[in-house]
């Protein structure tokens, strides 16, 4: 299968900062003795190099649908990256002390693009909480109520009775954070066809097309007319223009429907990250015992 | 370079964010157009012979430019060789608008953007750090800028 090997190892040293950088051994493909070489973690891309100089990179592992476990080994301080499909390969790799083992083994865990789209799917949530609340406030003070239109205000008819409680929103939307990252699904699913605020022109590049739309946010805020459209609207009810919300994430994958650490299906966030928390704990624990 | 060409192959069965048979032009001079199955999983951009199962190619999204050529054909192009352009026909216009959209929002750095916009606002709003209660403050994907601690006179400058 070819691959834009050039523009990938590019990426690798490009000037975007990498995640982590530092020597593993790491066991051999062809020759099975385990080779010292220099790693940089960039995304969901680890690359490895010969030398910590050397400009390209021998080789790369794309982390989607791997678990990072510690593993039976000759070597000190030993880690596996495996992965999910038929007759695949397991990595092995070494670490120089525990600290380095404990360390690359969390960062690689959350390495996923699946593991970085569900903490930015939840901030968007707390955002838009947050943002709620604070329209909710608005209301508030102002029952005339020139600030927000009445067609949201019957979609979040709590925001109308309460006076400065600041967390209430959230209990329209649903009664628990898992209920919230769904909804949220729905809503930028939606957002991605409306919306309008991406820089326009000609050509977008992936690394600048966010930066208008800080903008409009701080300038959104203030009159909250224009954008006060709660978050928990039903879909189909349309969206129209958010001036005040911030660029848009991708839809979740359709069709994933199985709960696991690395399953896109796991769309609750806080039950993922114990997952990864207990991950972490296991293996800190085997290797205590294994002592 | 070597790649888990296997587990990118896997990768590609995986359910995508968007697939479609475009018409599809490599980078190259004596490229010519030719049907494929195209297929965003992830950052990836995979694409297939119509009812081949495995892939023939896959574009990794990160550095790279994405520009409306015409109504119905974007270009894709890698910042290090920017003049190569990989050239994708739409069956619309509506339908290149909106590969044009997910293709942006594919890379893992345009994500990394969002969640540090999303960071710095939340904190500008409640003086809290939202990564805080659940211990990933301090990794290093989620850095602000190289590490540096957010503080309010930090989110002013951005």
């Amino acid at each position: 299968m070819k691959l834009n090997e050039r523009s990938v190892a590019h990426y690798a040293t490009c000037e975007s900062p990498p995640d982590k950088t530092g020597f593993l051994v790491k066991k051999g493909e062809r020759n099975t003795a385990y080779h010292r070489r220099w790693f940089i973690l960039k995304g969901n891309m680890l690359f490895y190099f010969e030398e910590r100089e050397s400009r390209e990179p021998i080789g790369v592992i794309v982390l989607e649908g791997c678990t990072v476990e510690l593993c039976e080994s000759a070597e000190e301080f030993a880690f596996a990256i495996k992965f999910d499909c038929a007759k695949a390969r397991v990595y092995k790799m070494a670490a120089e002390n525990q600290a380095a083992m404990e360390s690359w083994v969390k960062a690689l865990s959350r390495a996923s693009f699946d593991y970085m789209r569900l903490v930015v799917k939840e901030l968007e949530r707390q955002l838009e909480e947050i943002q709620e609340a604070r329209r909710g406030d608005l209301v508030a003070a102002a029952p005339g109520g020139p600030l927000v239109k009445s067609k949201s205000a019957r979609r979040n008819p709590l925001a109308r009775s309460r006076s400065g409680a600041s967390s209430s929103s959230s209990s329209s939307s649903s009664s628990s954070s898992c209920g919230v990252l769904s909804t949220a699904v729905f809503s930028s699913q939606r957002s991605v066809q409306e919306e309008t605020h991406l820089p326009s022109g000609p050509s977008r590049e992936n690394g600048v097309a966010w930066s208008k739309p800080s903008v409009a946010l701080t300038n959104g805020f203030g009159d909250g007319a224009s954008s006060c459209v709660p978050w928990d609207s039903v879909p189909g009810s349309g969206n129209g223009a958010d001036v005040t919300r911030p660029p848009p994430v991708p839809p979740r994958r359709r069709g994933a429907s199985l709960e696991s650490p690395v399953s896109p299906g796991t769309i609750c966030f806080s039950k993922l990250h114990e997952w990864y928390g207990q991950e972490v704990e296991q293996l800190r624990g085997a290797w205590l015992q294994s002592q | 370079m070597r790649f888990n060409e296997k587990e990118l192959v896997s990768l590609s069965r995986q359910p995508s964010e968007r697939a479609a048979e475009l018409g599809m032009k490599g980078p190259k001079k004596g490229d010519v157009v030719k049907k494929r199955l195209v297929k965003l999983v992830v950052n990836f951009l995979f694409y297939f012979r119509t009812d081949e199962e495995e892939p023939i190619g896959a574009l990794l999204l990160e550095q790279c430019r994405v520009e409306r050529e015409s109504s119905h054909v974007f270009s894709i192009a890698f910042l290090d060789e920017a003049e190569k352009r990989y050239m994708f026909e739409c069956d619309s216009e509506e339908q290149c608008g909106e590969w044009i959209d997910s293709i942006i929002k594919a890379s893992y750095e345009f994500m990394r953007k969002n969640l540090i916009f999303y960071r710095t606002e939340i904190h500008r709003l409640t003086g809290k750090d939202p990564l805080e209660q659940y211990g990933i403050s301090d990794e290093t994907r989620f850095q602000v800028s190289s590490g540096l601690q957010l503080m309010p006179k930090d989110t002013m400058s951005m």
